[in-house]
């Protein structure tokens, strides 16, 4: 849920070092804030009308980026605009929270509100975050993980209960009301790829949704793989609906129609709302939140990508790492082949990014959920049946 | 009559031995070289076991090395020192200063503690005072004076895309684009440079890491407890130790506060012959 009103890459980054954390929210009209909220959960519902099977909503702080510091009243809003759809929320940053029951309880109403359509998805939290409320980083994956087991017994266990945990102490663990689906809802966790996420998220059932906006396609693929051999070395089956993806897609009527439509759009999602933790300026990424070696890592990719963007090239460069941007019948094929040859079950669609305005992303999704999805779907569900996946 | 040379002395041909000594269950770099009476010397957020060369003095170490035998352990996350997750407070860090001293054999020591090693040491000398026998603070944090803002340190020196240490380093240092500064910074660093800073950043963040960062509120009262003769030095230009957070330092009864123009939050990176005023200092008369 993008604020579109900013400077596009070049510009803005000339005047500011990040759109995340002290991009000052004088830059935000409430007014036209009050649009936006309109528009952008009115696309949410039309996208139950389309026949797409859910929507989601995320949660950031201080930034231009995303407008959801409190995804579940989006999502609450939802359970009462929509009546068939999955309404996940990707997620609450647990470690914000304390107590984490606080995300047990709103998830819980979630769910029951919605008559148990609520997928939750629960996250860290991004760098950007831990600089915004001050919560120690050096320590937010053992917390979190921590915080999700909480969660999770307070959504099972009969309360009252008493938690002693290294991080979290309560003598009574009660919450009302518990969720309607059960033993609970499906939990989702999205990541970036790191080995332990993946296991953590096979080891306990939990969804874990490749994020790839900003890397090359062949970045979730690798995801994908070391997916499934965690699935294998578990000695679990693999469920395909567990492993999702979070990418962009943009369908127009031709390859070249979609790329230029969406071009300038992902830029500015890319290059303006996303400086302050990828891009050239000021990364947000707090000491200790990832180990060394992955921030020196992180770094040098990010140079890499930064560096490697030639304006002569932007159209080919959005092609390779956007590949579901094109026509039905190119993004149709091209998730034919994640599904293929990845077993990928859930497809997260960026349906609006950046600055894409109300007509563009109507059409665009109208096409994708008319043209793209059912075919796609009708064609995962075969496959996934003779591969005895359910 | 007795002429005393006061300029610089040679740096010693030798540099610090590294070794690992084991402190309940935890690794501890520790730098160590010199002759003399025994000197503890807690490092800073940009100093030694933070920024490079590794395993070489800083000068103004190097200078102490010429008349102490000088200690100077990595604080937990820094360097190769393990075991940061298990410090959650500052007693947890106490404790283990007085675990270090007891393993390194070191009682009544002189303790020379720069910036964020400034606050721990202090921290051990207001409960063990036994352990310490003087104290020297330069550019100590731990002190926060409220209504006086100091900026946010963590956002100084989060890492950039594309290169650019010079917010750290306007932060830190009184000419943040001379040689010592950008050697101690550069805006681009080795591999190995990274790893050894953001290390180091993470174990600054264990306890510094609540706003104001680097504080412990109950530490301005306590201050008055702290009865070992104590020099503290502040530079004039410190942002991330201004003036009233000086003059909260010198309540210390036994403290005499020295402030030093032209030196910001590096000053001993900055200042090397300050080592003359420390060893002067802690060799000199109650």
């Amino acid at each position: 849920m993008p604020w579109p009103h900013l400077a596009a890459p070049r510009e803005f980054l000339a005047a500011n070092e990040a759109a995340w954390v002290t991009l000052s929210n004088a830059n935000y009209d409430p007014a036209l804030g009050k649009a936006l909220y309109d528009r952008y959960i009115s696309e949410l519902v039309e996208a139950e009308e389309l026949g797409l099977d859910g929507v989601v909503v995320n949660e950031h702080h201080q930034n231009a980026y995303g407008l959801m510091p409190s995804p579940n009243l989006v999502a609450a809003a939802l359970t009462r605009e929509t009546s068939r759809v999955k309404i996940c929320v990707l997620g609450n940053a647990l470690p914000l929270y304390n107590p984490p029951t606080r995300v047990a309880e709103e998830m819980a109403m979630l769910d029951v509100m919605s008559g148990g359509r609520l997928i939750a998805g629960l996250v860290v939290g991004g760098g950007p975050e831990y600089y915004s409320t001050n919560v120690n980083p050096t320590d937010a994956r053992p917390r979190f993980r921590e915080a999700v087991d909480l969660v999770i017994q307070a959504w099972t266990r009969p309360g009252p209960f008493a938690f002693d945990g290294e991080f979290y102490q309560l003598p009574y663990v009660n919450p009302w009301p518990r969720p309607l689906q059960q033993p609970h809802p499906p939990v989702w966790i999205p990541g970036l790829g790191s080995p332990s996420t993946i296991t953590y998220c096979v080891e306990h059932g939990f969804g874990y949704m490749g994020v790839a906006y900003y890397a090359p396609p062949e970045t979730f693929a690798r995801q994908a793989v070391a997916y499934h051999e965690a699935v294998t070395a578990s000695g679990r089956t693999f469920d395909p609906e567990l492993l999702g993806w979070l990418t962009t897609v943009y369908v127009a009527e031709t390859d070249e129609q979609a790329v230029e439509e969406a071009a300038p759009h992902l830029a500015y999602f890319q290059g303006t709302l996303a400086a302050g933790f990828v891009g050239p300026g000021k990364v947000w990424m707090p000491p200790g939140y990832i180990d060394p070696p992955a921030l020196v890592q992180f770094l040098a990719d990010l140079r890499g990508m930064v560096q490697g963007q030639r304006p002569p090239d932007a159209a080919a460069a959005v092609w390779k790492r956007s590949p579901l941007i094109g026509s039905p019948k190119t993004v149709r094929e091209r998730l034919l082949t994640y599904v293929n040859e990845l077993g990928l079950g859930t497809v997260l669609a960026l349906l609006q990014f950046g600055s894409l305005p109300a007509d563009l992303t109507a059409r665009s999704t109208r096409l994708y959920a008319t043209e793209v999805v059912p075919f796609v779907r009708e064609h995962a569900e075969k496959h996934f049946a003779a591969k005895g996946w359910e | 009559m007795t002429v005393v040379d006061r300029r610089p002395g040679p740096r010693p041909r030798t540099g610090p031995t590294r070794r690992t000594v084991s402190v309940s269950g935890r690794d501890v770099t520790v730098l160590r070289g010199g002759t003399g009476m025994a000197l503890l010397y807690l490092h800073g957020l940009c100093d030694i076991h933070a920024v490079g060369p590794v395993d070489q003095w800083t000068p103004l170490l190097a200078r102490l090395a010429a008349s102490f035998d000088v200690l100077a352990p990595a604080l937990p996350g820094y360097d190769a020192s393990t075991g940061l997750e298990d410090f959650d407070d500052v007693e947890d860090y106490v404790w283990h200063l007085v675990d270090l001293c007891r393993e390194l054999g070191l009682a009544e020591v002189a303790v020379v503690g720069n910036s964020l090693g400034g606050w721990f040491a202090t921290e051990l000398a207001l409960r063990h005072p036994d352990l310490v026998a003087r104290l020297v603070l330069l550019a100590p944090v731990g002190v926060h004076v409220r209504g006086v803002e100091v900026p946010p340190f963590f956002g100084a020196v989060a890492p950039r895309g594309i290169g650019g240490a010079g917010e750290a380093r306007r932060l830190l240092f009184a000419d943040p684009d001379g040689a010592v500064a950008l050697g101690a910074l550069p805006d681009v660093m080795t591999t190995e440079q990274q790893l050894l800073w953001f290390s180091g950043l993470a174990g600054a963040a264990r306890l510094g890491w609540k706003a104001p960062h680097f504080q412990n509120r109950k530490l301005t009262e306590r201050l008055g407890r702290v009865a070992v003769p104590a020099l503290v030095v502040r530079g004039r230009d410190d942002l991330l130790v201004p003036e009233e957070a000086g003059r909260v330092w010198a309540t210390m009864p036994g403290a005499r506060l020295l402030e030093i123009p032209d030196a910001g939050h590096c000053l001993a990176l900055e200042h090397p012959a300050l080592a003359d005023e420390v060893a002067g200092f802690l060799v000199g008369p109650d």
